[in-house]
């Protein structure tokens, strides 16, 4: 993105609030997308001055049009470049001459069709930078920007929306003209919505970041289909966040797990993109959503009311089953249910029927009118137990429903707490629904929905209030150590670290590695074991043998030194039986962990995100079960925290059932020491940790196997 | 064929087939950004050369043509 905006401007100042348009490349032909661009510009009230450039046409729409933009004879400050791609540069290389410094490309036929396209692709990127302009696309709807002083529908949509504060970034056009269709049914207005393309020069990143600073957005939405740039996303998204205290909001389609066949490690396998990214949009505290409609129910909660200071809801509702089904939704998403004050009962019980359930959820019963749903709601909310309502409304012969909407709006504007509806049905509420829409009232066709939204506009608070604190630095570990170890590897050709190597490496990072070392001779072995102590667990060093359980190169709990010289025939006879062919370069022999429950730590270097360190329990848990969570170094302890709570078999480590509370605090710190050795070694491309034994309480943990698979950074 | 003659009978059928006046076709004119020649247009341009000039041509190796100048040289291979 061009940054010779000026001082002090915005480089996508010149797209978003131009003072004049061009349009070049637009025609006389309506239903196509040259003339339509142009008329949209021009039937939506653009508040600045607009040219039609056309080699053949003299006017358009009875504009007076010019040939060339260089033509036109005051300054220009944004072109919507509309010719077919083979031209796209010439018109691009004028607009540089005209000194425009903003540049929307909606032509399609650049990276997306092929080599000959990314060349065009480049070629246009080119000018841009010789230039200095900054572009939006190409390959995409175009721009449009709600604001009563700029309203500029620079795009081949339909309609132009409502003015709003929600700021809604898509990678795909097609999916923007649907929202919009989808968005004007329900009432929804956007403060800019853009449809970015290939985002050659202006990426999803600078959008969101120009969002940040818009006094007119305070929600932001984006559609993505890729997330190359995955840690600046990480990044920029943190500071919308924490900075300007804006939610972001992620619809993130194209999952997939084809990366996960090709990775050679537990981590690499279990790890697939889709996850990894779902990972990284929480640690940077991004809702990620998975349908269009979660998106705006989120959106619509978070744009219209204050969020809340806490979990606990009243549910106000004139029908019992409804009633009963919201407070399913509620303790589903882990909301509570306000226990009311002493003085909140004594106004229910003087002002509601006696058949009313004053109790949370409040039922108003079936024939109330507005009067019950003003007493319920205002005395709810007035509650200091109460930090939102969730009304519901069900249509019966003798509701008024428009007045009980009506009245449901003017009660919600009254506290600084938010107000969701749900008015159940759909003709007959209708009208009451559309009054709700019109105030600023979020409404949800289902409570399922609607405690869903509640209970992310609370994660949100929680997370836009958090401090946000660095990942630990332990100054005990020995970085030069370690990173000879993995450029000796790396140098010596090989893809693995030995057992022995990947253990140093760790130990160089304080991870508590148990006594080992590699044994050449069954006497060396015996010796190796009294010095270490007893018992021994005892496994072949080899490259080749991957799977050692698998041919009876392991054995454990061997106990004597006799034993011990034994164990060590058995293990290379079984490997030569097996594997003859296998490189042996001794048997490896380590202390036993003791009593402890298996935990897996894991890394991947993924090329969007960078290092990505994974938890889970060890065993049937991983291998059967995926129970994993991941997060990208480096990780703060609360993140740590965060995903070990994540993981669903984790109550197994913290005395569930009466099992032996684990040692919780020495996992958590070998996480943190596993982050910083990742982020200091880019060499690691995977390392698996398997298993981490967890002993009780205060015993610590024990790491007793370990692979790293290095490369080259 | 010489190259000023099929120079000159180029110019006569973009100058038709767009409707626009010979002399604003130039050499290096480009059909689309120059002369504003929309994706039917090119059909009939091609169509149109074919006709003048006796010829078939390549559709697709003709649809790269973007100047008249190419023009030239493309029906100069097919021109005895």
């Amino acid at each position: 993105m061009a940054d010779s905006a000026g001082p002090g401007r915005s480089p996508l100042e010149p797209i978003f609030s131009p003072q004049s348009v061009a349009v070049v490349g637009t025609t006389r032909v309506p239903g196509t997308v040259p003339f339509d661009i142009f008329h949209n510009i021009l039937k939506d009230d653009f508040q600045g001055t607009i040219y039609p450039v056309s080699p053949s046409a003299r006017s358009i729409a009875g504009v007076k049009a010019y040939k060339y933009i260089l033509d036109i004879p005051d300054p220009v400050d944004l072109a919507v470049i509309v010719f077919p791609s083979s031209v796209v540069k010439l018109a691009m290389e004028q607009c540089g001459q005209k000194g425009v410094k903003g540049v929307i490309i909606i032509s399609a036929g650049f990276r997306e069709v092929g080599p000959a396209g990314l060349q065009r692709e480049q070629e246009i990127k080119d000018i841009a930078r010789k230039y200095g302009i900054s572009f939006i696309g190409p390959n995409c709807l175009g721009v449009i920007n709600t604001a009563p002083n700029v309203h500029l529908n620079a795009s081949f949509a339909r309609r132009m929306p409502t003015e709003g504060s929600i700021g809604f970034l898509s990678q795909s056009g097609a999916l923007c003209t649907a929202v919009l269709d989808y968005a004007h049914a329900k009432n929804i207005g956007f403060s800019k919505f853009v449809s970015f393309g290939n985002k050659a020069d202006i990426s999803d990143i600078d959008l969101m970041l120009s969002l940040k600073d818009d006094p007119a957005t305070k929600v932001i939405l984006m559609y993505l289909e890729e997330m190359t740039h995955g840690a600046a996303f990480v990044d920029a998204a943190r500071k919308v966040i924490h900075e300007a205290g804006k939610p972001v909001l992620v619809l993130k389609s194209g999952r997939t797990s084809q990366g996960a066949s090709a990775a050679a490690s537990h981590t690499g396998s279990l790890a697939a993109s889709d996850e990894i990214v779902d990972a990284a949009l929480r640690q940077a505290g991004v809702i990620r959503c998975q349908t269009i409609e979660e998106m705006f129910n989120n959106a619509i909660a978070l744009a219209y009311q204050p969020l809340p200071r806490g979990r606990r809801v009243a549910i106000i509702t004139n029908a019992g089953g409804p009633g009963v089904l919201t407070t399913d939704a509620a303790i589903h998403e882990h909301l509570e249910l306000a226990a009311f004050s002493d003085r909140t009962h004594d106004i229910f019980k003087r002002s509601l029927p006696v058949t009313a359930n004053i109790r949370n959820p409040v039922d108003v019963i079936g024939d109330a009118r507005a009067d019950r749903y003003r007493v319920a709601m205002g005395s709810a909310l007035e509650d200091e137990n109460v930090d939102g309502a969730l009304v519901i409304l069900t249509p019966q012969s003798m509701t008024d429903i428009d007045t009980i909407a009506a009245e449901v709006c003017n009660v919600a504007a009254a506290y600084e707490k938010p107000t969701y509806c749900s008015f159940m049905g759909e003709t007959d509420v209708a009208s009451g629904i559309a009054i709700l829409q019109r105030r600023n009232i979020p409404h949800y066709i289902l409570p399922e929905s609607m405690c869903r939204a509640f209970a992310r506009a609370h994660d949100f608070r929680t997370e836009k209030d958090r401090q946000l604190t660095p990942a630990a630095q332990f100054a005990d570990v020995d970085t030069a150590a370690a990173r000879g170890l993995l450029d000796a590897a790396i140098a010596a050709g090989r893809t693995y670290l030995t057992p022995s190597d990947a253990m140093r490496v760790l130990e160089a990072y304080r991870l508590p590695v148990l006594g080992s070392a590699v044994a050449r001779s069954a006497e060396q072995a015996a010796r190796v074991a009294a010095e270490i102590g007893f018992p021994v667990a005892m496994k072949v060093e080899s490259d080749d043998v991957v799977h050692k359980f698998d041919v009876g190169a392991v054995m454990l709990g061997v106990d004597t030194p006799t034993a011990v010289a034994a164990a060590y025939a058995t293990i290379l006879a079984n490997v030569n039986t097996h594997q003859p062919d296998a490189r042996v370069h001794g048997v490896f022999v380590q202390r036993m962990a003791g009593a402890g429950d298996e935990v897996i730590l894991g890394v991947k270097r993924d090329p969007a995100f960078g290092a990505v360190v994974m938890f889970g329990l060890g065993g049937l848990f991983v291998e059967i079960f995926r129970d994993v969570a991941f997060r990208i170094a480096p990780i703060p302890l609360e993140h740590i925290r965060g995903m070990m709570h994540e993981v669903k078999a984790f109550p197994i480590l913290t005395g569930a059932r009466g099992r032996p509370h684990r040692d919780t605090d020495a996992v958590e710190e070998c996480l943190q020491r596993l982050s910083q050795l990742v982020v200091d070694c880019p060499q690691i491309q995977e390392l698996d940790i398997n298993p981490l034994i967890v002993r009780s309480r205060g015993d610590g943990c024990a790491v007793t196997d370990a692979r790293i698979l290095v490369a080259a950074p | 064929m010489d190259r000023s003659e099929i120079q000159k009978r180029v110019t006569s059928v973009v100058a038709s087939v767009l409707g626009i006046d010979p002399a604003e076709v130039l050499p290096a004119s480009n059909f689309v950004f120059d002369l504003g020649a929309d994706s039917l247009k090119s059909v009939e341009l091609v169509a149109g050369f074919e006709e003048a000039f006796d010829i078939d041509m390549d559709a697709d190796k003709a649809r790269e043509v973007q100047t008249v100048e190419g023009a030239v040289d493309f029906i100069a291979q097919y021109v005895k």
